[in-house]
């Protein structure tokens, strides 16, 4: 072998590795959802089931969580924004100097461990309440309240982050055309600098939803009354574990996959588009795709997804596992009926060997017969297994 | 803060009502959401525990019980060193340096060779899966490895049909699924900083010193990782902070016996309500992982405008 085939099977396997540690759980944790043994579990594979999913939204705390998950990321997001897009602003015009102390203070929040942020915000509003006096209570111990304020902090560093990139692009010199031109200052914000911000702002607010839907380590501090639902998610997984949390993960996984692929393709249809309008890539006439599928796999497999996910929940509206379940139960009864025949097989046969050889093998099948006990659990999977084949 | 003569300019720059709002926004953030906060957690941090009838009456004193706590155990132990909880926190802490090496030595080559293949289809195609657990709630992930590593896990039964071990393993107790679980939620924070630095050297560079004979080592030792630096210091100190700093991963994946720091602050505040011993005990995590950073970027010479690039 030549050392390029080394390199490349190394490669591959190296790949292969990464991908399956960074996917393989997701993967295992989306298919026990669809098993309907009482644990999340794949390898003892009892039937094909979507019950665990009628199980979930019938769970009021996660409904409820998902609620405040979301009022709390729609204020997270409206005041991170607001706050990492001046502190942007600031930043392209703050005194050389003051530049670096300033970005390590505004950079701060994203390195402050979350658990320290809750802590903090808690601690202080708790001050501030009670030197304002006992009316402010409310307000100042509000779950909503504080977690909105709490997450913030360290979300709109990450804002602002985007914002810095994308003013790093800006022309200083079309707001000074518009001052110049007799715009006021707010005008030329709104009308310039605010449309040219507008990508940005779309991402950024993505980012910052999503990053307070899945924080736990500051929420877990300020929650108050209205827990969010990664706290719901994080009781459940301590407190006793079911196959609902797979299947609201399944949920979580396909959605983030269609956003990861719509985003995908958006962004090569507008690839492709541009290298159209430059006349590098002539459309290819005569394809049976429609256009923005065309020379974008991407699209294909977003449109290949959603078809197989109508058709998923459409047969799980009709699809009922009683039958599987009712011979999994007949299986498991077949089971027993087959190993206590076995067992009375063996005994016969112990006692015909005791009566043609004489006693002295007498030992041997009687080890047989402890040793198997273990293993019996592989051997009722498999059993398991070919009976569902057999269906 | 900015000093009058540059409000002024600032004024000018934003007229006066956008510049105001700009003022109010950023001094909020800055003062009300990260400065106060942090204070008023320190001045907690070396107060008594008192019923709220007592507060701000004579014993509202400052004290370093909260700290002597850490170092030497409930009062009345004098003279012994509190070794659960300083070894909870030497743990905590190396640990999550290991964490961080070997997240460094695990997202190099393929940030690599995705730095190096930009543009290729099947490098975005990689990409994209990479984005995919990034979204992934923290919980979840938890969850995932839980799943895997448990007693009747996938990974135990793989190895009992194997016949590779006759008992299930107990990983969990044995924290090798808190390790893998640490490694796992935060190695993306490594790969993608570096992943951008590696993708701006310029591939020229790399065929020029290997037209002249450098061996691969060589080329990555004296190009590529110096290039890297800013990338891999931004992402060593995110996955180092926040694996410190984790909460969830430890208390799915943690064993009964064996505790992270931050659970520790979590049951001083959630199962003992005594928010001054746990914002002691912040302190300490705070102020040891800053200054861990900071030395650490002094002795590899980074500076603080690398991070979060």
């Amino acid at each position: 072998m030549s050392p390029k085939v080394i390199s490349r099977l190394a490669l591959g396997a190296y790949l292969l590795i990464f991908f399956g540690y960074l996917l393989g759980p997701l993967v295992v944790m989306s298919l026990t959802a669809f098993n309907s043994s009482g644990f999340p579990s794949v390898s003892p594979w009892a039937c094909f089931t979507f019950e665990w999913f009628d199980v979930l939204f019938k769970d009021q705390r996660i409904l409820n969580g998902i609620k405040n998950s979301i009022i709390i990321g729609i204020g997270t997001v409206i005041v991170s924004i607001a706050i990492g897009l001046s502190a942007a602003l600031v930043l392209t015009q703050v005194w050389p100097k003051l530049r670096t102390t300033y970005y390590t203070i505004i950079i701060a929040p994203i390195l402050i461990p979350g658990v320290v942020l809750g802590i903090s915000t808690i601690v202080f509003w708790d001050r501030v309440s009670r030197l304002l006096g006992p009316s402010t209570d409310a307000l100042f111990h509000n779950g909503i309240f504080l977690t909105i304020l709490g997450q913030s902090t360290f979300i709109a560093s990450y804002a602002m982050l985007i914002f810095v990139a994308r003013l790093a692009r800006f022309d200083p010199g079309l707001t000074e055309a518009a001052l110049d031109l007799g715009a006021t200052h707010t005008q030329a914000f709104r009308k310039i600098l605010l449309p040219f911000m507008r990508p940005a702002i779309a991402s950024a607010a993505v980012l910052a939803f999503l990053a307070s839907f899945e924080n736990y380590n500051t929420t877990t501090f300020t929650f108050g009354n209205y827990p969010t639902l990664t706290i719901e998610l994080a009781q459940k997984v301590r407190y006793g574990i079911n196959p609902s949390i797979s299947s609201l993960a399944f949920i979580i996984v396909v959605l983030t996959v269609f956003g990861a692929l719509a985003f995908e393709a958006y962004r090569r249809n507008t690839g492709n588009k541009e290298r159209a309008k430059e006349g590098k890539a002539a459309p290819k006439s005569g394809g049976i795709l429609p256009g923005f599928l065309r020379g974008n796999p991407a699209a294909v497999v977003l449109v290949l997804l959603c078809f197989t996910v109508i058709t998923a929940v459409g047969t799980a509206q009709s699809y009922s596992p009683e039958q599987c379940k009712m011979d999994v139960r007949a299986a498991k009864q077949l089971e027993i009926d087959l190993r206590i025949e076995a067992l009375e097989e063996k005994r016969r046969l112990r006692e015909l060997g005791k009566t043609h050889e004489g006693p002295d093998i007498f030992g041997t099948p009687e080890v047989e017969s402890e040793d198997k006990a273990p293993s019996s659990s592989g051997a009722f999977g498999d059993v398991f297994k070919d009976l569902e084949q057999g269906d | 803060m900015k000093k009058p003569m540059i409000f002024s300019e600032f004024f000018k720059n934003n007229g006066p009502v956008m510049g105001s709002i700009l003022m109010v926004l950023v001094g909020f953030w800055i003062i009300v959401l990260i400065v106060l906060p942090q204070l008023s957690m320190l001045d907690f941090s070396f107060r008594f525990n008192l019923p709220p009838a007592e507060l701000g009456g004579p014993k509202d004193n400052y004290t370093l019980k909260n700290y002597k706590q850490l170092v030497y155990g409930a009062a009345g132990s004098e003279g012994t060193y509190n070794t659960v909880d300083l070894m909870v926190f030497v743990r905590t802490i190396v640990t999550a340096i290991f964490v961080t090496i070997a997240n460094i030595i695990m997202c190099y080559p393929l940030a690599y060779y995705l730095g190096q293949s930009k543009g290729t289809s099947f490098a975005r195609l990689l990409v994209v899966m990479l984005i995919i657990p990034y979204w992934i709630n923290e919980i979840l992930r938890a969850f995932a490895l839980r799943i895997i590593f448990g007693e009747t896990g996938l990974i135990n039964e793989v190895l009992t049909f194997l016949h590779l071990t006759a008992e299930p393993i107990d990983f969990i107790r044995q924290n090798y699924a808190l390790y893998a679980g640490l490694g796992y939620a935060y190695i993306l924070l490594m790969l993608f900083p570096m992943y951008n630095v590696i993708e701006s050297l310029d591939r020229n560079q790399i065929e020029a010193a290997r037209d002249m004979g450098a061996s691969w080592i060589r080329i990555h030792r004296r190009i590529v990782i110096p290039h890297a630096k800013p990338g891999i210091a931004s992402g060593a100190t995110m996955v180092f902070m926040l694996s410190a700093g984790a909460l969830a991963v430890p208390q799915v994946l943690g064993g009964p016996s064996s505790l992270w720091f931050t659970q520790l602050v979590y049951q001083w505040f959630n199962d003992s309500l005594n928010w001054q011993q746990g914002s002691a005990y912040a302190i300490v995590l705070l102020f040891s992982s800053i200054a861990i950073v900071l030395t650490l970027m002094r002795i590899f010479k980074v500076n603080m405008g690398d991070i979060g690039k």
